[in-house]
């Protein structure tokens, strides 16, 4: 368990945030300059807040001498905390093994939780191991980066935009291979993104933040219910620019789920999610093989009924979860066994009458859903 | 032939020994200039830049008020050696270090500025310590423009003349270095002499650039920096 309460000024900029993190995956998301990165940096040691606290299971990492009397202040390298950054920060001069073994070698061996060759085979790199950097794709980065950070056993994963550099197919590997980290290793994790599908689709509760300060702490798609009716939603900064003006979830909203290849006809292939099948377009892959699937969530229809004769070949039962408004769209979180966000208009809902509790359908086509390795 | 001899050596030590004080101290400033943000950097700067921009006679002449008894440097070694290093060996030494600095400094400090500071940081967040992370990170990275720095402050203080005539003199066999000793040659028309001495400047120059373009080979393939945005 973490938990800080902090303060830094630095010239046009200040953060003041507190907070409690349980072991699960936490998200910390805003627009670009809300002070995620400053935060996580505070976390990790390689930037000193001016005041106030950080604890990590019961361990003062920092303390001013106005929050505790005496101050306390703990190196980064002696927190063991392992942080994955957006394009990696590999180590250019190393190949693969050494730069997940740097770290494994500093600490001492009787903590050493995890052998690095078999964090390298879990995270599929075992055929790269004397690649340097430079020659590996940025997917695998990205996984070079996380066996590094495990491999010194650590208290917590930081993980800095992991994703920002990567395109939507090493996305939704990547993303799932964090998820299977968390499971296995069962390390707690803060994820800092300003993109909403990546924060709905991995952390448990998630943390908004807003020009230095806290807007939001819940489950995500409570918060972002709740940074809708603040008109905050996240990505629509008028200063952001590129990828985090695109973050915004009015759409770009993407449901990503963990699925299995099952059987093919010449035409289409079913992947299982959960307890529902989904047709898709032909995949050349096996029975079995697990994929990523991508959906988003301007391309599902709601429909009050069980729609008939209809050339979209998927129709999902489901139960409305939640329901919010930004921008003029409604999202509604809708439980089918997965839960998928679908993105309609106003008018639309008035008219099929949806209301938290109600059941409906969900209509897409086999074209609209993406599979990716997973 | 003899004196020959005892005028190489002599510069080689010269040189060498000025090398060995520029590194270590070359790094240290490099290091602040480059990585650290305090008050006076600018000052500092040009500071170490300065002999750089003044004629050697002018630098020797300063070295030669402050090696003298009068300067807390001159009173440093008559306390410590009972005599003040001027015309020794180790004020052509002084001299050539003086000499080289800048150009040490700003060949160390493009190098440092070249490694990707958040690369140190992730070494430290994975346990290494600032010595640790110089060492196994920095300086790997930076391996190119230090040995570019050392080879480039290596020939400077070995063709080092204005700063060393003054602060050291030109005495032979005490602190005759090759340029001195060529200049003497010449003055005395004793130009078969200075030819020698010409031609052995070529082959050590030669001798250094091979060194140089050999340790940089050795850092290998694969060495490319890794692309990256922001």
């Amino acid at each position: 368990m973490i938990s800080f309460d902090l303060q830094l000024s630095r010239s046009g900029f200040s953060l003041d945030v507190s907070g409690v993190f349980d072991d699960g995956i936490t998200a910390i998301f805003g627009p670009s300059g809300a002070g995620k990165s400053t935060l996580l940096n505070c976390i990790a040691g390689s930037l000193r807040p001016d005041g106030g606290w950080i604890e990590l299971d019961d361990r003062v990492l920092f303390s001013s001498a106005e929050a505790t009397r005496v101050a306390t202040w703990t190196a980064p390298e002696k927190r063991r905390i392992g942080t994955v950054y957006q394009d990696g920060a590999l180590f250019p001069h190393l190949d693969v093994q050494r730069n997940i073994e740097f770290g494994y070698r500093l600490i001492p061996e009787s903590s050493r939780r995890f052998d690095p060759l078999e964090l390298a085979e879990f995270l599929g790199l075992s055929g790269l191991l004397s690649r340097k950097p430079a020659e590996l794709s940025g997917g695998e980065r990205q996984r070079v980066a996380i066996a590094r950070a495990l491999a010194i056993s650590p208290n917590l994963l930081l993980l800095d935009e992991p994703l920002a550099s990567l395109d939507a197919a090493r996305r939704g590997s990547v993303l799932n291979y964090l998820k299977r980290v968390h499971v296995e290793f069962e390390i707690p994790m803060i994820y800092v993104s300003h993109s909403v599908t990546e924060v709905v689709s991995i952390a448990s509760k998630a943390m908004l933040l807003r020009e230095g300060r806290v807007a939001g702490f819940d489950r995500p798609s409570a918060l972002l219910l709740r940074a809708a009716a603040m008109g905050s939603v996240v990505g629509a900064d008028p200063d952001a620019a590129g990828p985090d003006a695109a973050g915004t979830p009015t759409d770009r909203f993407e449901n990503i789920l963990d699925g299995v290849i099952g059987e093919s006809t010449d035409h289409s292939t079913i992947v299982r999610v959960g307890d529902i099948e989904i047709s898709t377009r032909r995949q050349n892959r096996n029975p079995g093989d697990s994929v990523v699937v991508s959906l988003g969530a301007s391309q599902i229809i709601l429909a009050a009924s069980r729609p008939v004769n209809l050339s979209a070949r998927n129709i999902v039962k489901g139960m409305v979860v939640e329901v919010w408004s930004s921008g003029g769209m409604v999202f509604t979180e809708i439980d089918a066994g997965p839960k998928f966000i679908v993105e309609i208009t106003e008018n639309a809902m008035s008219e099929l009458g949806i209301t938290v509790g109600n059941e409906v359908f969900l209509v897409f086509k086999s074209s609209s859903v993406d599979v990716f390795d997973a | 032939m003899n004196s020959d001899i005892s005028i190489v050596a002599l510069s080689l030590q010269t040189a060498i020994v000025a090398t060995a004080v520029t590194l270590p101290l070359g790094m240290f400033f490099a290091w602040l200039l480059v990585r650290k943000d305090f008050r006076g950097k600018f000052a500092l700067d040009v500071l170490v830049s300065l002999p750089l921009a003044l004629p050697p006679v002018v630098i020797g002449y300063v070295l030669l008020w402050a090696v003298g008894s009068n300067a807390w440097l001159g009173q440093l070694s008559v306390s410590l050696f009972g005599s003040t290093i001027a015309f020794t060996w180790f004020a052509a030494a002084l001299a050539a270090a003086v000499v080289s600095f800048p150009l040490v400094v700003r060949s160390f400090a493009a190098a440092l500025a070249g490694v990707d500071p958040r690369l140190e940081i992730a070494a430290r967040g994975l346990g290494a310590g600032p010595a640790r992370t110089f060492v196994t990170v920095t300086l790997p990275l930076a391996y190119r423009g230090v040995i570019a720095g050392v080879l480039l402050g290596f020939v400077r203080a070995l063709s080092e003349f204005g700063a060393t005539i003054v602060v050291a003199g030109n005495i032979p066999g005490r602190t005759q270095t090759i340029p001195s000793a060529i200049f003497t040659r010449i003055s005395t028309g004793d130009t078969d002499a200075a030819w020698r001495l010409v031609i052995v400047s070529v082959v050590i120059g030669i001798a250094a650039l091979a060194i140089h373009n050999w340790l940089l080979k050795r850092s290998g393939p694969g060495y490319a920096r890794q692309g990256g945005s922001n």
